[in-house]
């Protein structure tokens, strides 16, 4: 179980709190201008990578705000919290600090020695 | 018999005797004896039959990760799969050996270990294909389920436990030496420090073996009491005996449960188990090893045990399982068990060690010539005999020749392994020791310090060294501790992992997995079958899986599969160990969350007068609600509902809906904020009416529907679902913080702080008039859908005219703690006018006839408002709200989409179920071309015949055509479609 840093209550077990995907997605105006496909992909196209990733939480058995982390997807090490309103951190300063469980492979099975 | 008593043991109260049965036999042992030692002082050797070929099966080890020695405990309700090797005995305690019929000297079921040839790997997966699929689960499956497998599951689930969180800065796993030290090493710091050990005594192999012979210049039992003493006194430090640690999950986030009841009955009203739930910034596993065994022709024999569990049984236990045993070994660890028994003046009957004489630690070698025991070098045991239990073994030396030995009993040693299982948890990285030849901690993934044999540091004289380098970072004051040793210092092992077959024969079995019947020819049948990948492997052959997960033997298979593949052990990789360490009990995991805390029951505030009055209730998420009111016991469901609808038609009825979500939204922004939360437009609305509203999702589908009360431009309360109350709210609070944070609103549930009562039928107004005698009905003042406050017994109400029947009626929302009073005052003028209460039912059914939807019944996720017919709810002057957008997408605007119609079986008599599939044909026929199916379907008493809503493709445009409905016995019934109203159209009941 991850333990997160809630900006306003400090460090909390992950069952008080609910994921809320992807963060930084911008909501576009419900206008007509905008086309079917860009307004598909802010409905339905989400990022999933293996790595780092801005991400939403909420701290529903809590506080209940919405605040946004960088999590590493690989190793689920959570990496930064912010408020919704600070400014969004660069991914840059965290990148040399990726390291996956056991050493294994960038892809497919958690067990490496499966892949020799 | 013979006395197998050791009476040195300090562990074992020989003075107070215990007594148990074991299969219905009387037995007796002393205070501290687990199950095992006890029998084992008996000289009971057969405890079990085995899972496939129901071969007898003994003890084999004295810990935790004993594969043979499970049973049943009949005096704790039934609990199956206890380890008797560490399950302490108690007064009067009943236990019962596991998988045997009729009896475990008798066993019907050893017939499969004649017919075991067949019994190969994959032999399930195989044979029982044909000759039709529903023979498996018809057939072969009860069949051998029945025939193989441990224990039976209890009936009753009763343990009774409890949760306990920890955060803390150090956990130390494992009190033995090591754990011992580490302790030592924080006393009278700054950290919290919890130290958790599985037995009931700290000490570890200090208590198990005669391996330290005096440390810091005191005997190993007084320094253990002395350092014990020490660390209690820290205020920092806390033990938790008889605590086993499971789980190693990410974040230093430990499971770990203690057994309340160790060698005593649990009390049937009290906590039997405590769940520790720990956060722990740096985790220090000292967890020890554990030993291996090694495959020989019939090595499951009864009265073959492990080197050092034979050790830990005579210095731990105080028994000596065999006053003759014979020692078979390919490393030095085996020397102390000789030490130990030499030190009580047992001399085993030989010594039979895999390694040269050179290789021998030439202590080890004076010994035994010493004592004149028969010394077998550069051999090994080739087979073992016995009809049920260990009569004689085979033994081949150097030279080839071979020597039978006449023994009861055999202890084996095939090299020790780190306990890793908990590093992995951790996902920390392991590396083969190609030296001592096992998986030892490598790379650690958390903050984790490995020490002692759990790290791969099998050296004693390094002990004081690796503690301090390993401690450093916490800048503690060094340790020092002078070991004096009984063995040898340094471990050395030969490679070695199965013997070469005595006399290859059918029956004779060479074992890899004790638990699960594994032999060592099923590992060569995978590899020849082409399962040559560890994960594979072990899901064809099952080998280490079961409760014990491999712990004596993973090791060994590894081993054999990297000399077949000719690949290097780590090549080979080992399976991955999941959590937990060992099993733990659900009524553990469960803790104080069952029975009636299991999930909360929701009941509304006049639920003892549903209750008084007979209602039947329905679960709606984790509310109660009164179903249907049957008027007596005979009265059925349909016949009920039937009543009480006509009864709304005609006079009135009245239903409690308090469970409907209630939200109350304030802020200067609260009118803009409700446009873009739903469908409908509130800024021309005037204060005082209400507006039956859509909210959407961002995708254009139907997430929820509700009345939505103005108050005033910044106030509004909207009602919402039962069961979508708390999405709503959730929904409404994100798109306040993440999208629109700059507007100035704010929201909170008050679904709880209110009961509502739905009243309507033609005699309503009557009702209510008489009811609240001051307010104005008429519909001048009082139109429909609107709203009032007035002060009722000095307690604020807000009465809506709304209805969900269709009749005229009113929707009265009043604080919970004065509900049942305005309540029981409405039956009570209501019955001169007919008025009844109804349940969910028929508020079901009279919805239905006037084509109200049902957001969740009627519509799932993929209907949007247009889709409804609901065009007329969706604000077109409003730039925004959620979901808009997506209502113009190609997809959303494609005439063939499923579409709200209403159906009514073309001859009244057929009776349209709820889930029928809606066909354009006739003729049953696969594949069957289906249009929708039927959402809601109901018995009309108004119209005399069943109707329903459906949702089907194209549907506004097949309104006034023909279909079919299909049903269950693959019949089609001939339907009408129709608007989807069947009731009033016009409204002028509604209104009235």
């Amino acid at each position: 179980m991850l333990l997160i840093d809630c900006p306003y209550c400090g460090p909390r077990d992950q069952s008080e709190f609910s994921n809320g995907g992807e963060a930084h997605v911008k909501r576009p105006d419900g206008s007509e201008e905008i086309s079917d496909r860009e307004w598909g992909e802010y409905v339905f196209i989400r990022s999933n990578p293996k790595g780092l990733f801005y991400e939403r939480w909420v701290h529903t058995h809590g506080c209940r705000k919405w605040f946004n982390c960088i999590r590493d997807t690989s190793t689920d090490e959570i990496l930064e919290v912010y408020k919704l309103d600070d400014p969004q951190p660069p991914m840059k300063k965290f990148e040399n600090k990726i390291k996956t469980p056991s050493g294994e492979p960038d892809v497919g099975s958690g067990n490496f020695t499966v892949k020799k | 018999m013979k006395d197998l008593n050791n009476h040195n043991s300090p562990f074992i109260n020989f003075n107070q005797r215990i007594n148990f049965k074991f299969d219905g036999v009387k037995y007796y042992g002393y205070k501290g004896d687990t199950i095992a030692s006890a029998l084992l002082r008996h000289g009971t050797k057969i405890i079990g039959r085995s899972f496939k070929y129901h071969r007898p099966r003994g003890i084999y080890t004295c810990g935790i990760e004993e594969p043979n020695a499970l049973v049943q405990i009949v005096s704790e309700y039934s609990e199956p799969n206890a380890r008797a090797t560490i399950k302490k005995i108690y007064e009067a305690m009943e236990v019962e050996s596991q998988n045997r019929w009729p009896s475990l000297d008798f066993d019907v079921g050893s017939i499969n270990n004649i017919f075991s040839p067949l019994f190969s790997a994959g032999f399930y997966y195989k044979t029982f294909m044909g000759p039709h699929k529903s023979f498996w689960k018809k057939i072969y499956e009860p069949l051998i389920r029945k025939a193989a497998g441990l224990g039976k599951p209890p009936k009753e689930f009763k343990a009774i436990s409890s949760h306990l969180h920890h955060n803390v800065d150090i956990v130390i796993v494992g009190g033995g030496l090591n754990g011992l030290l580490a302790a030592s090493s924080f006393i009278d710091t700054n950290y919290d420090v919890l130290l958790i050990e599985s037995d009931n005594q700290l000490g570890g192999i200090l208590n198990n073996s005669s391996k330290i012979n005096e440390i810091d210049g005191k005997k190993p039992q007084d320094w253990v009491k002395d350092t014990i003493e020490n660390i209690e006194k820290s205020k920092n430090i806390k033990i938790l005996k008889n605590t086993l640690l499971t789980t190693y999950n990410y974040i230093n986030h430990l499971i770990a449960v203690e057994d309340k009841y160790v060698g005593a009955k649990p009390a049937e009203d009290k906590v039997n188990s405590t769940l520790h739930k720990i956060r722990s910034d740096h985790v220090i596993l000292s967890n020890g090893h554990i030993e291996r065994f090694l495959s020989f022709q019939n090595n499951d024999l009864p009265g073959i045990m492990l080197g050092a569990s034979f050790e830990k049984y005579v210095c731990r236990y105080g028994v000596i399982p065999s006053k003759e045993p014979v020692i078979f070994s390919n490393n030095s660890n085996s020397n102390s068990l000789l030490q130990s028994l030499l030190q009580l003046d047992i001399k085993p009957k030989a010594y039979v060690d895999s390694r040269s004489g050179e290789q021998i630690e030439s202590e080890l070698f004076d010994l035994i010539r010493k004592n004149d025991i028969p010394l077998y070098t550069n051999a090994q045991i080739k087979a073992a005999y016995g009809n049920k239990k260990l009569e004689k073994i085979v033994i081949e030396d150097s030279s080839g020749g071979t020597n039978e030995i006449a023994t009861d009993f055999l202890c084996v040693s095939g090299g020790i392994n780190p306990d890793v299982h908990l590093f992995t948890q951790s996902k920390g990285l392991l590396d083969w020791d190609e030296k001592d030849l096992t998986y030892k901690p490598s790379k650690p993934f958390q903050k984790t310090i490995n020490l002692g044999s759990a790290s791969g540091q099998f050296n004693f004289e390094e002990v004081e060294n690796e503690i301090n380098k390993k401690l450093k970072i916490f800048k503690l004051k060094k340790i020092k501790v002078e070991i004096n040793l009984n063995s040898p210092s340094k471990y050395k092992i030969q490679k070695l992992w199965e013997v070469s077959p005595h006399k290859p024969s059918m029956w004779s079995k060479s074992f890899i997995d004790l638990q699960n019947d594994v032999t060592t020819k099923d590992i060569r049948q995978a590899i020849s079958e082409g399962f040559d990948r560890i994960e594979h492997l072990k899901r064809f052959t099952t080998n280490s899986m079961g409760t014990d997960q491999g712990k004596i033997s993973s090791i060994n298979a590894l081993g054999i599969v990297s000399d077949l593949l000719d690949k290097k052990v780590n090549e080979v990789g080992t399976t991955i160990y999941r959590p937990p360490y060992a099993p733990l009990s659900f009524a553990a995991i469960a803790g104080r969350n069952s029975y009636e805390f299991y999930d909360p029951e929701r009941k509304s505030p006049i639920h003892q007068w549903h209750i008084k009055n007979g209602a039947v209730f329905e679960d709606v998420g984790q509310w109660k609600r009164p179903w249907y009111f049957p008027n007596s016991k005979s009265e059925s469901m349909h016949d009920a509902v039937q009543r009480e609808s006509k009864n709304v038609r005609e006079n009135a009825g009245i239903l409690d809906g308090s469970t409907l979500g209630k939200i109350e939204i304030k802020g200067k922004d609260a009118l803009q904020f409700m446009n873009l939360i739903y469908t409908n437009s509130f800024t021309k609305m005037k204060p005082g009416y209400s507006r039956y509203a859509l909210m959407l999702g961002e995708d254009g589908m139907v997430k929820d529907d509700g009345i939505i009360c103005k108050i005033s431009d910044e106030h509004f309360i909207s009602t919402t679902t039962t069961g979508g109350a708390a999405n709503v709210l959730a929904c409404m609070e994100e798109y306040a913080q993440t999208e629109w944070p700059n507007l100035n609103v704010y929201m909170n549930s008050i679904t709880e702080q209110f009961a509502t009562f739905n009243i309507s039928g033609p005699k309503t107004r009557d009702i209510m008039r008489e009811v609240f005698s001051e307010i104005d009905f008429s519909n001048e003042t009082f139109p429909f859908m609107t709203f009032q406050f007035h002060e009722y017994q000095k307690t604020q109400i807000r009465i809506m005219r709304a209805s969900f029947t269709g009749e005229m009626g009113y929707e009265i929302y009043v604080p919970a703690n004065s509900a049942s009073k305005i309540w029981e005052r409405i039956q009570e003028v209501g019955k001169g006018f007919g008025l009844i209460p109804y349940g969910t039912e028929t508020m079901h059914l009279l919805r239905a006839e006037k084509g109200y939807i049902i957001v969740g019944q009627d519509t799932d996720g993929s209907i949007t408002p247009i889709d409804l017919g609901l065009n007329w709810m969706i604000g077109k002057t409003k730039t925004d709200f959620i979901g808009k957008r997506s209502l113009t997408r190609s997809d959303t605007v494609r005439p063939d989409r499923k579409q709200l119609v209403g159906i009514i079986p073309s001859n009244k008599e057929d009776q349209i179920q709820e889930g029928q599939h809606i066909l354009l044909q006739e003729a049953f026929q696969t594949p069957v071309p289906m249009l929708g199916h039927i959402t809601s379907s109901y018995h009309s008493p108004t119209m005399g015949h069943t109707f329903g809503l459906a949702v089907i493709k194209d549907g506004h445009r097949l309104i006034g055509t023909k279909a079919f409905a299909s049903t269950s016995e693959q019949k089609t019934i001939p339907i009408d479609i129709v608007k989807p109203i069947f009731y009033d159209e016009k409204n002028e009941r509604l209104v009235s």
